[in-house]
């Protein structure tokens, strides 16, 4: 009896340690987290959880619930409901651990106009316990990551808006952290502060920082990201590499049609053709996503000549991320 | 602790950096000094008459009459009780010295008192002979203490005393009033001032709001306690800088004569300082907005500061507006000032301490209050 006793408890010590470590493996675990804005649910039960070494991509369109998600994690908002995990303690237990573990750079500039650039990383960076020497260096470093060297001196009132935005991240790095949450770091900047941007979390994933990366911008996730959720109305909606996520819809295909005129376009007869599962309009661009092995394209053509719009180009696409993303809030929002 | 002072040293960076900050708070306080000169600035002021109504005659009040006589920059003058409203109206007398029945007994008793001094030029004038009268009755109750009750011991002492003392000519009376006048034209401006700067100073932390960097601070291992710490503290030392540099110079550079230990009026504007922390931390928890912000400060500071008496007699005010500065804690600086250069021992103004500390408290209470309730509608913690 008691040794029957005292071998469940070896073993069940023995299933809690391996537990663990399968844990530690996971920078962040997200369970059941939910956050409401009065009767709106901005987040809504959401569990995903982010590996050590990944660039998570973070996908979704305006008000889908990413930058409030990426506030509880930084503990710069309450949530309702669940629990956050990060580098295996609680958010609730150790919010100051967390914090100190966390470099956020937030989707809207948080910079003082006032200090200059070099100022702005070393007043920031100050603030995780650094000092003298080593807060220099950092700060300098920092600074060069984003290619924002030999501007340290200059105010970023005197900046153009990708400069803010490279300054922004060096804000959020110098520290050195090991978890970097990006929020929509490349909005309205130019080509080549893009670039920078890319680049850097490229580098900075390879020095070993694991990096979340929020953006509406499909290429770039694409282009950078190890794996990626999509999120809409706060709700996860589909998550794994882009190669998992493209094979989500091989069962349909889109459509591409540039017409002359679009305000003669009616969408719902169009929908009603067969395999039609659903038709966006954007400016003079239709998109139609339609049943892999249903052959409508003649229906589709047909329709455009009786009704006298007059086609400027057609083109059939493979599935990439932006098909993903349409397919899947488009199903998400027939449902809802 | 660190982090404050990390805090408080980017403030501090970011402060005074910019030349209209440091126009704004280090040489506007010392505008009051300017306008206090160009009011009061003439040396060459009117001898003062002053009527005196004795009600005590014998020997020791006549000699506090003498002791008066010896002063220049006033005239005195006998006048009958009676007379002493229609002197006043008339113009014939600036101010009255009533000398009650009891003065000498009072002061051979040690307690010194029955003394009324009315004025129609103002504070300052009552002020300075009340001032004057007391340094003489406390040095006759000094003496009155040293001869232990011996009445030839004491003649003998006040005799020595008086060659010592009536022989002294000291500053001319009235100067001392005209420098008591400025001490207070330059203070009333100094209070403007401070609470113009403890507002803006506040407001940084607004302003951080609206430029999302109080957000990135909270992002990091920092708190907001520690944060509005930092803040409070710094606008606490401007604060000080502010009073100390105007009070240094008006004693260090122009000499002149406060009329109240150095020591005592600093505490005083200390425990005001503190009060307009309070107030500025108020002001920000009720503005959402950084123009709300200017627009309750137009609205609070400068209507309270005038309707206090900053910038004029509070006499000269109609009685309504003197009742409602009661409630205004400029008006209670302003008073306990006042008693101090009347003479006033610090102990015994602790009625003023009280109300000032209230005030003070209340404002803390009130923002503290605000910040918790802001801080969990807003759902930023
Ligand atoms: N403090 C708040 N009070 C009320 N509603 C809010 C608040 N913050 C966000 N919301 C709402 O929550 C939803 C999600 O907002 P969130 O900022 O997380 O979206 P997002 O995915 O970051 O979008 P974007 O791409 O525009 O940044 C939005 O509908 C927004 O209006
Ligand atoms: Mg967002």
């Amino acid at each position: 009896m008691h040794l029957q006793k005292c071998v469940s408890f070896f073993i069940l010590k023995m299933i809690r340690l391996c537990m663990k470590r399968v844990e530690s493996v996971n920078i962040l675990e997200i369970q059941d987290l939910t956050k409401k804005f009065g009767d709106f649910i901005a987040v809504d039960h959401m569990s995903l959880s982010v590996a050590e070494g990944e660039i998570f991509g973070f996908l979704g369109s305006n008000g889908a619930g990413k930058s409030t998600t990426i506030h509880m994690i930084t503990g710069l908002l309450r949530k309702n409901k669940g629990t956050i995990i990060v580098l295996g303690k609680n958010s609730e237990k150790s919010a100051t651990f967390i914090k100190r573990n966390i470099g956020m750079v937030p989707q809207e500039l948080a910079i003082y106009e006032d200090l200059t650039a070099y100022e702005n990383v070393h007043f920031f960076a100050g603030l995780y316990g650094m000092r003298g020497k080593k807060l220099h260096e950092r700060t300098v470093e920092a600074l060069k990551f984003v290619g924002l060297e030999g501007k340290e001196k200059i105010y970023p009132r005197n900046f153009s808006g990708g400069m803010k935005r490279r300054l922004n991240i060096a804000c959020a790095i110098a520290h050195r952290p090991k978890l970097i949450i990006m929020d929509e770091p490349t909005v309205g900047i130019d080509p080549q502060s893009r670039k920078y941007i890319l680049d850097s979390v490229r580098k900075l994933n390879a020095m070993g920082c694991t990096i979340i990366y929020t953006s509406h911008y499909m290429e770039e996730v694409e282009e950078i990201c190890t794996r990626i959720a999509i999120i809409d109305h706060g709700k996860i909606i589909a998550e794994g590499t882009k190669e998992q996520l493209k094979s989500l819809i091989t069962d349909s295909k889109l459509i591409v049609v540039d017409v002359k005129s679009p305000e003669a376009v009616d969408l719902a007869a169009i929908q009603a053709i067969q395999g039609v599962s659903n038709v966006q309009l954007d400016d003079q661009t239709i998109q139609i996503h339609t049943e892999l092995g249903v052959n409508n394209l003649n229906h589709l053509i047909a329709h455009f000549i009786q009704n006298g719009i007059e086609i400027r180009s057609l083109d059939e696409r493979e599935p990439n991320l932006e098909t993903v993303f349409l397919t899947l809030t488009g199903r998400n929002l027939r449902d809802a | 602790m660190q982090d404050i002072f990390w805090l408080m040293r980017k403030i501090f960076i970011e402060t005074f950096r910019s030349k209209k900050n440091i126009i704004l708070y280090l040489f506007f306080p010392l505008f009051g000094i300017a306008i206090a000169f160009i009011a009061f600035g003439q040396t060459h002021s009117q001898s003062l008459a002053v009527g005196i109504v004795n009600e005590d005659p014998g020997k020791i009040t006549d000699e506090t009459i003498d002791y008066l006589h010896t002063k220049t920059g006033i005239d005195v003058q006998a006048l009958k009780r009676d007379k002493i409203s229609e002197a006043l109206t008339s113009g014939n007398v600036d101010a009255v010295i009533t000398i009650e029945k009891g003065f000498a007994e009072g002061i051979l008793r040690q307690h010194p008192g029955h003394i009324t001094v009315v004025s129609i030029k103002g504070n300052s004038v009552t002020a300075m002979l009340k001032a004057t009268l007391y340094q003489y009755m406390d040095n006759l109750v000094a003496l009155s203490t040293a001869a232990n009750g011996d009445a030839e011991q004491f003649t003998m002492m006040y005799e020595q005393y008086k060659q010592t003392e009536f022989g002294m000519q000291t500053t001319e009376m009235g100067d001392l009033s005209r420098q008591f006048n400025m001490t207070q034209t330059a203070i009333g401006f100094l209070i403007m001032i401070m609470m113009i700067s403890a507002s803006n100073l506040s407001e940084i932390i607004l302003k951080e709001k609206q430029e999302r960097t109080y957000y990135r601070l909270l992002a990091s291992p920092i708190t907001t306690k520690t944060y509005i710490t930092a803040n409070l503290l710094v606008n606490m030392i401007v604060m000080i800088i502010q009073f100390l540099l105007t009070l240094l110079i008006l004693t260090g550079v122009f000499h002149i004569n406060l009329g109240i230990p150095f020591w005592e009026i600093c505490l005083v504007m200390l425990l005001f300082s503190i009060i307009s922390v309070g107030l500025s931390l108020v002001i920000i928890t009720f503005a959402n907005s950084r123009s709300a912000v200017g627009a309750l400060k137009n609205l609070i500071i400068i209507p309270t500061t005038m309707l206090s008496g900053c910038f004029w007699p509070y006499e000269i005010m109609p009685k309504v507006a003197q009742r409602i500065a009661e409630f205004l804690p400029q008006r209670w600086i302003l008073k306990t000032l006042t008693q101090m250069q009347e003479g006033s021992a610090i102990e015994n103004l602790y009625m003023n301490f009280l109300v000032l500390f209230a005030f003070a408290l209340a404002f803390f209470l009130i923002a503290a209050y605000r910040f918790s309730r802001n801080n969990s509608t807003k759902n930023f913690i």
